[in-house]
């Protein structure tokens, strides 16, 4: 079944320079529920453009979204959005900044305690509830910053880059942490990386956009029917595949004759 | 981390250079004593610590000081409080309604470009010399000052911030309320410290002018009489007075800011 489908979307504005600049151009995708899907490419190609037009922060030149069979008109709660770097308010504690969307929403604070200690819970910021985002590792900010959108429960869940700031190793538990997460939440995942081996990891299809203007190069599925290893000869092999399919670019047969 | 480094900077050992520092100041008060009483200098001109001190004293004892600085402390406190409520509060009105701020912001701008100690006479025509026209004063000494700083750091509310309040579904007052102030504040305290020192610097300009009372009158009356030690108390008063205020509202941003600002 369906969740998100993005129907001939394309996205065109004017640049510094004056001129007309095509960012995306007819990306047609769906995805359905509970599915995680990757958006990788190169840098500028505009996954992160594709993500902001779903979350409906950013007007699209042409084409529609749809949610559940609904057109996607601005933001929504059935939409979350995880952004690079937690962007948690600094004056706000751990606690409060993932109470933000119900203050938002004018839940009182007495019926908000329940979910946020569930989400604390969930991930692992026990004991750092009252602290302020200054005093946590960038780590903890960014899983605090995924409790802020799933105590909302939104159906989808967009992320962008969430992980690209933190250290490598950061980065692993924090893969594995969101894997499990999905798998006891059971979220829809439209996830942007540049990273190909996160995609591959993380996700049941991956898809690869082309450089400016953005349109969909190929598309991976990856079949997760036993428990998958980081070294996964499998998941190495289609983050090789990948890699080798991003260097040949757009038309294959243009550049061809370069590489022999 | 940062109460660390505070802590860390409060026990700094006391070198050479504060030894320094506090011999200069010294040998300068030895020589404005010794000058003055040894009449090598004139009385009129420069005055004995000693002999400031003395009528320092005389003036709080006798009760001539307290009505003035009492008079003085009102004002600034009226005025900038004033100055502080409207600029903070425009500032966050145009926030609200951009079409606003492009209708007032030309008149505000030129009223700011007017030396505001060239409108005194007028001020005093139109509210006369007493509180009143010392409060409009400090007002327009003071407010564009916290309303531009107030607006500048609303406007750089980053932008992220703005985006998850959208995601949240925001509304407009909830957008200003729940994430420009907050990240305007270190901005605004700014803007308060500020125009803290200007409206100090413009009521005892104003009293210098035209006042009854004030420490500014108390200044221009010493000067008339030659009375030198208590032409230097007052400056020393008034400076003390504005290191305090300054102080007052860093301590103020202190308590609110320190949790979650970095430094």
């Amino acid at each position: 079944m369906p969740t998100i489908r993005i129907q001939n979307v394309s996205k065109s504005y004017i640049n510094s320079e004056g001129e007309p600049t095509n960012a995306l151009s007819d990306i047609n995708l769906t995805i359905n529920e509970g599915e995680f899907v990757s958006i990788v490419g190169p840098s500028g190609c505009g996954k992160s453009t594709l993500l902001e037009i779903v979350a409906g922060l950013m007007p699209r030149t042409s084409g529609d979204v749809y949610l559940d069979d609904k057109l996607v008109e601005g933001t929504s709660k059935d939409i979350g959005v995880v952004f690079q770097d937690a962007s948690l308010y600094p004056w706000r504690t751990i606690k409060r900044n993932i109470g933000l969307g119900m203050d938002i929403a004018k839940i009182p604070r007495k019926e908000q305690e329940e979910k946020i200690a569930r989400y604390i819970d969930l991930m692992n910021l026990n004991g750092f509830e009252n602290k302020f985002p200054a005093q946590l590792s960038g780590g903890m900010r960014q899983r605090a910053g995924i409790a802020r959108t799933l105590v909302m429960n939104p159906k989808v869940v967009l992320m962008d880059e969430p992980f690209s700031a933190v250290d490598h190793l950061t980065r692993c538990s924090l893969q594995d942490e969101l894997l499990r997460i999905h798998k006891e939440e059971k979220k829809t995942l439209l996830f942007v990386t540049h990273d190909i081996n996160e995609a591959v990891y993380l996700s049941d299809r991956v898809i690869l956009l082309t450089p400016r203007p953005g349109t969909i190069q190929k598309e991976y599925k990856i079949k997760r029917d036993y428990e998958m290893k980081r070294d996964d000869v499998t998941l190495i092999e289609l983050a090789g595949k990948i890699m080798a399919d991003i260097t040949r670019g757009r038309d294959y047969n243009e550049n061809v004759e370069y590489m022999i | 981390m940062a109460g660390k480094v505070k802590t860390a900077k409060k026990r700094k050992k006391f070198t050479l250079i504060n030894l320094l520092q506090w011999l200069t100041l010294a040998a300068l008060l030895i020589f404005m004593q010794v000058e003055v009483k040894s009449g090598r200098i004139s009385k009129v001109f420069l005055a004995a610590p000693t002999d400031i001190i003395e009528k320092g004293y005389k003036m709080t004892v006798d009760g001539t000081l307290l009505p003035h600085l009492w008079a003085t402390v009102k004002e600034v406190l009226a005025g900038f409080g004033l100055s502080a409520a409207v600029g903070i509060g425009l500032g966050f009105i145009w926030v609200l309604f951009p079409k606003l701020e492009e209708y007032m912001n030309v008149f505000c701008s030129a009223i700011m470009a007017v030396p505001k100690t060239a409108i005194l006479p007028l001020l005093i025509l139109w509210f006369g010399i007493g509180f009143k026209s010392k409060i409009v004063l400090i007002f327009l000494f003071g407010v564009f000052t916290i309303l531009y700083n107030t607006l500048t750091g609303a406007k750089q509310t980053r932008i992220e911030y703005l985006k998850v309040a959208r995601v949240f579904e925001a509304n407009r007052f909830q957008t200003v309320f729940k994430v420009m102030v907050p990240a305007a504040l270190p901005s605004i305290f700014n803007g308060l410290k500020l125009s803290a020192a200007t409206a100090l610097t413009g009521v005892i300009f104003a009293e210098m002018q035209s006042a009854r009372e004030g420490l500014g009158y108390l200044l221009t009356e010493a000067q008339n009489n030659l009375n030198t030690p208590r032409v230097f108390f007052v400056i020393i008063l008034v400076t003390v007075i504005s290191v305090l205020f300054v102080k007052l509202i860093s301590t103020l941003e202190y308590s609110v800011c320190h949790k979650w600002t970095r430094v």
